[in-house]
């Protein structure tokens, strides 16, 4: 079994970073001396190994076949941007739909004091009316909000 | 300069341009790692595979790791998978030389060959010797890579370099001579007597 000292400083000398008293070490050391001579001669053959360069087709090869993949991942990253505001929008409702019927309720009672009941409750329908389209259209235009917040964010980063 | 974290941060919002960027600064390490590890056969194939898997796993990417060590341990599951599958031509170990092929000249170079070395040693030591010696990446890199323990990258370096030097020593017989010899010994192990000489 090789003592640990022997084998950190072949290790060093392995990885190209000898320490100060390694030479010492050596010097004295018959089993690392004859490591070292190896240890050289692995050294130089590790050094001068030149991997070959990748050939110049491979990177246009590889880019275009991500294309795809990166393409999925905008729209995954687009459905989720969107089904992040969608459920951002959709947590005050209950609140504004509560308040709503509220409004509603105490026109109605300010109304039917001074006109007929029927006639109060086609005024106070009339203004749910409005306030259902202007909410409905409020929601539709959420999606196409996300979007567009999400292509001028997507452009500001990568141009 | 943006960082190869922020680069996969945008490759996650599917981003071509960063891609390429990341791309353009890994493609030689990692060709090269490959090259080293397979020894060579179906590289540019597991390069393209990586590269998809990056993609797809990209959303996944944990920004508290380093790109390069995330890069690297994608490659080396590619690789090991590759290996699995049988080799177009069977190799008899017995046949691996470890000094250099002649070149186009003829010529025999006096050194030993990397290449067969490394194709020499088990794969897990191989990994390890490649991370460490040709990637200059630390113990503690390596030993993510591999998901192994620290204390297993170093006793695979010390078991792959002792057989490293076995077959550097028996590969030439003039290097068996030497060993064999200490006063050769200590004269190849001092430059300065080599130099003087």
């Amino acid at each position: 079994m090789t003592p640990p000292v022997c084998d950190d400083v072949r290790m060093r000398r392995l990885l190209g970073h000898p320490a100060a008293g390694d030479d010492a070490h050596v010097a004295t050391c018959d089993a690392c001396a004859v490591a070292t001579a190896a240890l050289g001669h692995l050294w130089a053959a590790f050094a001068a190994d030149r991997p070959p360069i990748p050939p110049p087709a491979l990177a246009p090869r590889v880019l275009a076949a991500a294309r795809p993949l990166l393409a999925a991942r905008r729209r995954h990253a687009a459905r989720r941007a969107l089904a992040a505001a969608v459920a951002v929008a959709l947590l005050p409702l209950p609140l504004i739909v509560f308040v709503d019927v509220w409004v509603l309720q105490m026109i109605y009672g300010t109304l039917t004091r001074f006109f007929p009941a029927t006639l109060s409750f086609y005024l106070v329908v009339n203004y749910a009316a409005v306030l259902a389209l202007l909410g409905a259209l409020t929601y539709g235009a959420i999606p196409l909000l996300a979007e567009r917040q999400a292509r001028g964010r997507y452009e500001a980063l990568h141009g | 300069m943006a960082s190869d974290e922020e680069l996969i941060a945008a490759v996650a919002a599917g981003a071509d341009e960063a891609l390429a960027v990341l791309y353009g600064r890994w493609e030689r390490p990692l060709h090269a790692f490959l090259t080293r590890y397979t020894g060579g056969r179906d590289v540019d194939d597991l390069v393209q595979e990586t590269w998809l898997r990056i993609v797809r796993a990209a959303g996944r990417f944990d920004p508290a790791r380093r790109f390069s060590t995330w890069l690297f341990q994608i490659a080396l599951n590619l690789a090991r998978d590759w290996r699995r599958r049988p080799p177009a031509e069977p190799v008899d170990p017995a046949d691996t030389h470890l000094m250099a092929a002649p070149d186009a000249s003829g010529r025999v170079d006096a050194g030993l060959d990397a290449a067969r070395l490394l194709a020499a040693l088990p794969e897990a030591q191989r990994a390890v010797v490649i991370l460490r010696h040709f990637h200059d990446l630390g113990e503690d890199d390596v030993a993510a890579i591999l998901a192994i323990p620290r204390g297993t990258v170093k006793s695979r370096l010390h078991h792959a370099m002792a057989r490293l030097v076995t077959l550097a020593t028996d590969a030439d017989p003039a290097r068996r001579r030497e060993a064999s010899d200490p006063a050769r010994r200590r004269e190849a192990s001092d430059p300065a007597r080599r130099r003087d000489r």
